[in-house]
């Protein structure tokens, strides 16, 4: 087991008396190996406060926490190693120059090896090899990290948690703000990674045809509560997703509409243009 | 002359690489644009550079008659609200009310009608139950219409978004586009830089950009019609006319014609 959740709540203190209720009652398991999660649902739904459980970086205000066989509680227990949970589990920030600092990218991701006490000469191999996997060649090693386009700095920070070798990688909002080819680019690196190593993978997001192209799981919240974890293809072919702020991805809004036009005989839950293409013209001949 | 004149403008960090490419764009008054382009094509820099956050290399931006320099600068940027990607970058305020307040207050706004417009402006943004909160307690979606509240409420009479809906669930985002809609039909300007072609179809026009340069300029329905323009430009087009070119031949006449309607349906 990589990280179970069982009844966990957290509260952000708002002042003395109150507070702001984040997550509530949250039950999930998440394996250690091959998981391609989406973790969906609207803004302030409780996304990114619950991703930030998930390595420790916030701890459960009730309820228990376990990340690879630790307990993490409420209060802050010196005999537990926080930094060695960090190690399991990686978390990519929405914005990455929240977590670009050094003044070359070379610097920037050998970081998180140093700090695990890994040697230089062995950090600047990972740096390599990193850059690599995340896409970008070897001439970005000197290059200063906040100079770089959106795109790049996502790529850079992606590979600053990589470099550690996490179990599991938490990606908050991974292509917000890319470009179309940005994006599936992007997609695609995730798949790579996890093909090669059996990473699983978590990530935040609004796209739903991204979700329903790649997930293997859904995990929705609403308001802090979980109110579905199943396939894309179970949750998408529910009725009424629309209360809880969720759109259908587009194969399954195009599809809906010309069925209901042209009164056709099409299976609407086609998850890539190409399967849609093919669908729609079994039935319209 | 043209409500915004863009002329020959070039805009470089370091000699080695140039951002801005001899940049040419007019825009009338009431005009709805959106501006395309792949990361790193200049798009967020010629923003910068017309409400005069850059100062571009070479050329002028001209705005309502008015040429934009060191002189002109603040009067320039009482016409223009900016709205960033990442709203950390614009928060100032204690609380959500004050973050609101915040441009009002540089344009001198009356004090009553401030507090009248803090309350209209997050009601349109779905934010009226947070104005005592914190920012720092709000969520990336939350912060980012908190954001757009206050730059509405400055009533300038262009805006530019810049990529100002990234973080926003589909529904946030409809309900701004809603906003935005009625905004545009009273007559303001919208510059929308954006990734989300759905969200470029409510412009009237697009301007495709790439490598610093101006690709493609012209009505959306002309330039829709080019999807060469978009794939080479590592853009998208939207689902339902990527459906329909991938409908070739006979039979699918009906279909193709539907799908390329429905996607002009605002």
């Amino acid at each position: 087991m990589g990280i179970r959740f069982q009844e966990v709540s957290f509260h952000y203190p708002q002042n003395q008396l109150t507070y702001y209720q984040a997550i509530a009652n949250i039950t999930l398991d998440i394996e250690s190996k091959n998981e391609f999660i989406c973790l969906v649902g609207r803004t302030g739904s409780g996304k990114s406060t619950l991703a930030q459980h998930m390595n420790a970086l916030l701890l459960p205000t009730s309820g228990t926490l376990e990340i690879f066989g630790t307990k993490i509680t409420a209060k802050r227990d010196k005999k537990t190693n926080y930094n060695s949970l960090r190690k399991h589990v990686g978390l990519v920030f929405q914005f990455p120059e929240y977590q670009l600092f050094e003044e070359t990218v070379e610097k920037d991701i050998m970081f998180g090896p140093l700090n695990f006490h890994t040697g230089i000469d062995e950090a600047k191999e990972i740096a390599r090899e990193t850059l690599k996997l995340v896409g970008l060649d070897e001439s970005y090693l000197n290059r200063n990290p906040f100079n770089l386009s959106g795109g790049e700095k996502k790529r850079v920070a992606i590979a600053g948690i990589l470099a550690f070798d996490p179990d599991i990688l938490v990606l908050d909002e991974p292509t917000s703000g890319l470009d179309p080819r940005g994006k599936t680019q992007m997609m695609e690196l995730f798949k790579e990674i996890q093909d090669k190593t059996g990473k699983s993978i978590i990530i935040i997001t609004h796209d739903m045809d991204l979700v329903y192209e790649h997930a293997s799981r859904v995990v929705v919240l609403y308001d802090g509560e979980l109110i579905y974890d199943e396939s894309p293809k179970a949750l998408f072919k529910r009725e009424g997703l629309e209360k809880y702020h969720l759109q259908y991805p587009s194969p399954i809004r195009v599809l809906k509409d010309l069925k209901e036009r042209f009164d056709l005989d099409l299976d609407i839950y086609q998850r890539n243009l190409s399967d849609a293409v093919t669908a729609l013209k079994r039935a319209v001949k | 002359m043209s409500y915004i004149e863009i002329k020959d403008l070039s805009f470089s960090y370091t000699k080695k690489r140039q951002i801005l490419k001899n940049i040419g764009i007019n825009i009338e008054k009431g005009e709805w644009i959106a501006i395309l382009g792949h990361n790193g094509s200049g798009k967020s820099t010629l923003a910068k550079t017309i409400v005069g956050l850059l100062e571009p290399g070479a050329g002028s931006i001209t705005v309502d008659g008015i040429k934009l320099d060191q002189d002109t600068l603040q009067s320039v940027r009482r016409k223009i609200g900016i709205v960033f990607q990442n709203p950390d970058n614009q928060f100032v305020g204690v609380t959500v009310r004050d973050d609101i307040a915040f441009g009002m207050e540089n344009l001198c706004v009356p004090k009553a009608e401030m507090l009248e417009r803090i309350e209209y402006f997050a009601t349109k943004v779905g934010m009226e139950k947070f104005l005592d909160k914190e920012p720092a307690s709000l969520s990336g979606g939350q912060k980012q219409r908190v954001a757009i509240a206050g730059i509405l409420a400055m009533q300038t009479e262009i805006m530019i978004f810049d990529e100002a809906t990234s973080m926003l669930d589909p529904y946030a985002r409809g309900d701004l586009m809603e906003h935005i809609k009625k905004l545009h039909n009273e007559g303001l300007t919208i510059i929308m830089i954006t990734h989300e072609i759905e969200e470029a179809l409510l412009a009237d026009r697009l301007v495709i950009m790439k490598d610093g340069a101006i690709f493609a300029d012209g009505p959306k329905e002309e330039l829709l019609k080019k999807p060469d323009l978009f794939q080479g430009s590592a853009l998208e087009l939207p689902f339902s006319l990527r459906l329909a070119n991938q409908l070739t031949g006979a039979g699918f006449e009906e279909v193709r014609g539907y799908l390329w309607e429905s996607a002009f349906r605002k």
